[in-house]
C-alpha cells in the first residue's frame, strides 16, 4: 500500500468536490435554512406574547365575575350591566373577542357554560378558558357546600412526578430522558442521512470514472485498493467538513439566539431585557443542549466507523454498475439494513432498553445508528460498547476485502451492469 | 538471458472464468524500437497489454520490465494509453494533467513545466483553465495523449492508438511515435489494422485466439515468406483469376488482384494464363502483405476476414 498515492487520490476527491457548485450550494443552503428556522422561531416567540384576547363576563349570579377578573384581568372584563344583545354586537364589530353568560344553574346544576366568540385564539385559548372556569366553579361549589378550607386545599392539589436518575456510581442526576431521546433520534438520523448521502457520492464517483473511461489510465498508476481507500477518505473528509460546518452554524445560532431575542424585545418594547429573560420566551430546542463530552466522542466514533463500514460497499456498487440507473437494485443488500435500522431507531426512541434495541445495537450493520441512540438516551454497559466497536472494526475489515475484490474487477468491466451472479463469480476468482 | 529487454514476456496465461484470454504467450520487445502487437479483435492483445501495465494480474508466467517483475514500480516506467480513453469531465485540464503526472510519481513543479511544454507544442496553451466538456473530441484526444507521455517514460504502450482519431491527430501521433523512437524510446502498440504496422513497426507479434502465432523482426519475417505474391493489373475479362489453381486470392477488384502462389507454383505460368485471357498492365512479384502472412500462419479456415479490416 502506497500512502502517497492514497493521499493524491484523496486530495483530488476532496478538492474537486469541495469546489463544486453543488457542494457549496448545499453547504450554504442548510445553514440558511437553520437561520430561517431560528429567525421564524424568534419572531413567533415574540409575536405570540403580543396577542391578547378579551372575554366579556355577563354574570347574573354576581358571585363569579370578581374572582374571574382577579384571576386574569387582561382576559376577563365585567360586562354584567351590558345587555347580551349589545355584547353580540361587540363581538361582531370586533370590540371584544367573546362573552360568557353565567347563570345560577351553572353553579347549582351541571349545566354547561356557553362562550359565544369570534373563533380566534385556537385550542390553547379555549382550553385555558375552560380550565379557568372549571377551577373557579369548583371553588364556588365547594364554598357553598361549606366544605372546610383544608378539604378545599385537597381539591386544588395537583400532584407532580419529578424523576431523577440514580447512576451506578450512586449519584443522582436530573432526568432529561425526553430531551436526550430527541438528541438520540437526531444523532441516529444524522448517521443514516450521512451514510446514504455520502455513500451515494461514492457510488456516483466510481461510475463517473467508469463512464468517463479514465479509470484505466488511473489503474495504470494506482492499485485498485489504493484508489478505493483514497476515495473513501476523500468523501469521508468531505462529510466531516460539511456536517462540521452545519453543526458549527447550529451551535453559533443556539448561542446567539437568546441575546438576539433579548436585543429585539428590548428595541421593540423599549426596555432592558436580559438574556435570561429572553431565554424564557424561546422554545428549548433553540438553546445549546448540555451534552456530555463522552456522548460527542461516541457520536464521532460511531459516525466514522459507520461510514467506513458502509462506504466501501457503496463504492463496490459503483464498480459493478455501468450506469446510475442500475445502482438501485445492486444497492438493495446495503440499503435494506439501513432501512431496517431506521425502523428499529423509531422503536429505540420509545423503548431504549427493549430486547430488539439492545441486540440490534450490537449488530455491526445496525450499530452505528442504534447504538448512538441508546447511548444518548440512557446508560449502556461499557462492555457492550467495546464489543460493538470491535465487531464493527472486524466487519469493516470483511466488507473492505469484499468490496476491494468487486471493485478491482468491476472498474474494468464496461458495457453492462453486473448481476449478482457475476459479482459472486468475481468474489470467487 | 543475455540482454535485458524493456519488456520481456514468458509463458504468460490468463483466464476469465472458462475463457482462456491469453495462453502461454512469450515475446520480447527490443530497446529503442517500435513493436506492433497485432491480431483480430478478441485475440488477447488488450489483456496482454493490461497485464504488462499491471492493471490485471497474470495467472501464470513472467512479465518483466527492464528485468524486474511487473508491479507498482514498473507502472511508473511506462506511459500507457488505453483503447478506452477518457478524462474527468468537470476537472480543469491543467489540474487533471498535474494529478495524472503526480500519480506516476512526478513532482508538482516539474509536471507543470512539462504540461506547459506539451500544451504549447500542441497549440493548446490556453486550454489550461478549460474543462473537457468545453473541448472538441479532437482536442480531448490531444489531452489524453499528453497525459500518457507527460511523465517522460522510456517505454510507451498504446492500445489501438489510431482508433477514433481524426486524420490530423493520427498524423500527429505517428510523427511523435517516430520522434520518440529517434530519441531511443521503446514503443509497443496494438492494432488490428495490418497496414499501420507495415508503415511503422520494426518488430511484430501476431496474436490469434489468445496465442502468439508469429513474432520477430518485420523485415526478416517478410523475407522468410519470400517474393511469392503477385500483384496483377489487367483489362478485360477477369474470370480467369477465379479459375486459377494452387493460389490464394487476397485482394481483388475488377481489374486488380493480389495473388499468393502456393506450393512452388511458377509465376511465369500464371503470367501466361493471364495473358491468354486479358490485357496485362502490371505484373509484379512482391513480399507478402502482413494480412497474407497472418492468414498463411494461422491457416485460412481459422480466420474470419472481416476481423482483419
Amino acid at each position: 500500500m502506497n500512502w502517497k498515492q492514497i493521499r493524491l487520490v484523496m486530495g483530488r476527491e476532496y478538492i474537486t468536490r469541495v469546489k463544486s457548485k453543488g457542494f457549496i450550494a448545499a453547504t450554504l443552503l442548510v445553514p440558511l435554512g437553520i437561520v430561517a428556522v431560528y429567525g421564524i422561531g424568534i419572531f413567533i416567540a415574540l409575536w405570540e406574547s403580543d396577542v391578547s384576547y378579551e372575554i366579556a363576563i355577563h354574570d347574573r349570579t354576581e358571585v363569579m365575575v370578581d374572582s374571574l377578573v382577579a384571576l386574569d384581568p387582561e382576559l376577563y372584563t365585567d360586562f354584567s350591566d351590558t345587555p347580551v344583545d349589545s355584547l353580540r354586537a361587540f363581538v361582531q364589530s370586533g370590540a371584544i373577542n367573546g362573552f360568557i353568560v353565567i347563570e345560577e344553574e351553572n353553579i347549582t346544576e351541571n349545566r354547561p357554560l356557553e362562550m359565544i366568540y369570534d373563533g380566534s385564539g385556537g385550542l390553547t385559548f379555549l382550553s385555558s378558558v375552560r380550565d379557568d372556569m372549571r377551577d373557579l366553579f369548583r371553588e364556588e361549589r365547594l364554598r357553598r357546600a361549606e366544605v372546610s378550607e383544608e378539604i378545599q386545599q385537597i381539591f386544588t392539589t395537583r400532584i407532580g412526578l419529578d424523576s431523577r436518575i440514580l447512576t451506578e456510581e450512586g449519584e443522582e442526576k436530573q432526568d432529561d430522558t425526553a430531551f436526550f431521546s430527541i438528541i438520540g433520534l437526531a444523532m441516529g438520523g444524522i448517521i443514516i442521512f450521512s451514510i446514504v448521502g455520502y455513500g451515494g457520492y461514492l457510488t456516483r464517483g466510481v461510475i463517473e470514472e467508469k463512464t468517463n473511461r479514465i479509470i484505466e489510465v488511473i489503474a495504470s498508476s494506482v492499485k485498485p485498493i489504493e484508489l478505493l481507500i483514497g476515495k473513501m477518505l476523500g468523501v469521508g473528509s468531505l462529510a466531516i467538513t460539511q456536517i462540521g460546518i452545519w453543526l458549527l452554524t447550529l451551535l453559533v445560532l443556539m448561542a446567539s439566539a437568546a441575546p438576539i431575542a433579548a436585543l429585539v424585545i428590548g428595541m421593540m418594547e423599549d426596555r432592558t431585557v436580559t438574556t435570561e429573560m429572553a431565554q424564557q420566551e424561546l422554545p428549548s430546542f433553540m438553546m445549546i443542549p448540555e451534552i456530555e463530552a463522552s456522548l460527542v466522542i461516541y457520536f464521532v466514533l460511531f459516525f466514522v466507523t459507520g461510514y467506513f463500514l458502509y462506504s466501501s460497499l457503496f463504492a463496490a456498487i459503483g464498480a459493478a454498475a455501468d450506469s446510475e440507473t442500475d445502482t438501485q437494485q445492486l444497492a438493495l443488500p446495503i440499503t435494506a439494513p439501513i432501512m431496517i435500522s431506521y425502523f428499529i431507531l423509531l422503536q429505540a426512541f420509545q423503548n431504549p432498553d427493549g430486547m430488539l434495541t439492545v441486540v440490534s445495537s450490537m449488530v455491526p450493520f445496525f450499530a452505528p445508528i442504534i447504538m448512538i441512540t441508546r447511548l444518548a438516551i440512557g446508560e449502556v454497559p461499557f462492555w457492550q460498547i467495546a464489543l460493538t466497536l470491535s465487531l464493527m472494526v472486524l466487519t469493516f475489515y470483511g466488507t473492505m476485502l469484499l468490496s476491494a475484490k468487486i471493485y478491482k474487477v468491476g472498474i474494468l468491466s464496461y458495457g453492462s451492469s453486473a448481476k449478482f451472479k457475476d459479482i459472486w463469480r468475481w468474489l470467487r476468482q | 538471458m543475455s540482454t535485458i529487454h524493456p519488456i520481456s514476456i514468458r509463458d504468460v496465461s490468463k483466464s476469465f472464468g472458462k475463457t482462456h484470454a491469453v495462453q502461454n504467450v512469450s515475446f520480447d520487445v527490443p530497446e529503442g524500437r517500435i513493436f506492433g502487437l497485432l491480431g483480430p479483435n478478441g485475440a488477447g492483445k488488450t489483456t496482454t497489454i493490461r497485464m504488462i501495465n499491471y492493471i490485471i494480474q497474470r495467472d501464470s508466467g513472467s512479465i518483466r520490465i527492464r528485468g524486474e517483475e511487473v508491479g507498482p514500480e514498473s507502472q511508473r516506467l511506462i506511459g500507457y494509453m488505453p483503447e478506452e480513453r477518457g478524462l474527468y469531465k468537470k476537472m480543469k485540464i491543467g489540474e487533471q494533467l498535474i494529478y495524472l503526472a503526480r500519480l506516476k510519481g512526478m513532482g508538482k513543479e516539474e509536471a507543470k513545466e512539462r504540461i506547459r511544454y506539451w500544451l504549447e507544442r500542441f497549440d493548446a496553451s490556453d486550454w489550461h483553465q478549460k474543462t473537457v466538456g468545453e473541448l472538441s473530441k479532437g482536442m480531448s484526444q490531444k489531452i489524453q495523449f499528453i497525459s500518457t507521455i507527460l511523465h517522460d517514460p522510456d517505454i510507451f504502450i498504446f492500445d489501438e492508438p489510431f482508433s477514433g482519431l481524426d486524420p490530423i491527430n493520427s498524423e500527429l501521433l505517428k510523427e511523435i511515435i517516430l520522434e520518440f523512437r529517434s530519441r531511443g524510446k521503446t514503443i509497443l502498440f496494438s492494432t488490428h489494422r495490418m497496414e499501420q504496422v507495415e508503415q511503422m513497426c520494426d518488430d511484430i507479434c501476431l496474436f490469434n485466439r489468445g496465442r502468439v502465432v508469429l513474432t520477430g523482426n518485420l523485415r526478416e519475417i517478410k523475407k522468410r515468406f519470400g517474393e511469392n505474391t503477385v500483384l496483377l493489373e489487367y483489362d478485360g475479362d477477369g474470370s480467369f483469376v477465379d479459375a486459377l489453381e494452387g493460389v490464394r486470392i487476397n485482394n481483388r477488384s475488377t481489374n486488380f488482384a493480389e495473388i499468393r502462389l502456393l506450393e512452388e507454383q511458377d509465376p511465369q505460368e500464371l503470367l501466361r494464363t493471364a495473358m491468354a485471357h486479358a490485357r496485362i498492365h502490371k505484373f509484379e512479384l512482391v513480399e507478402p502483405s502482413l494480412t497474407e502472412i497472418f492468414i498463411s500462419t494461422v491457416g485460412e479456415d481459422q480466420v474470419r476476414k472481416e476481423e482483419l479490416v
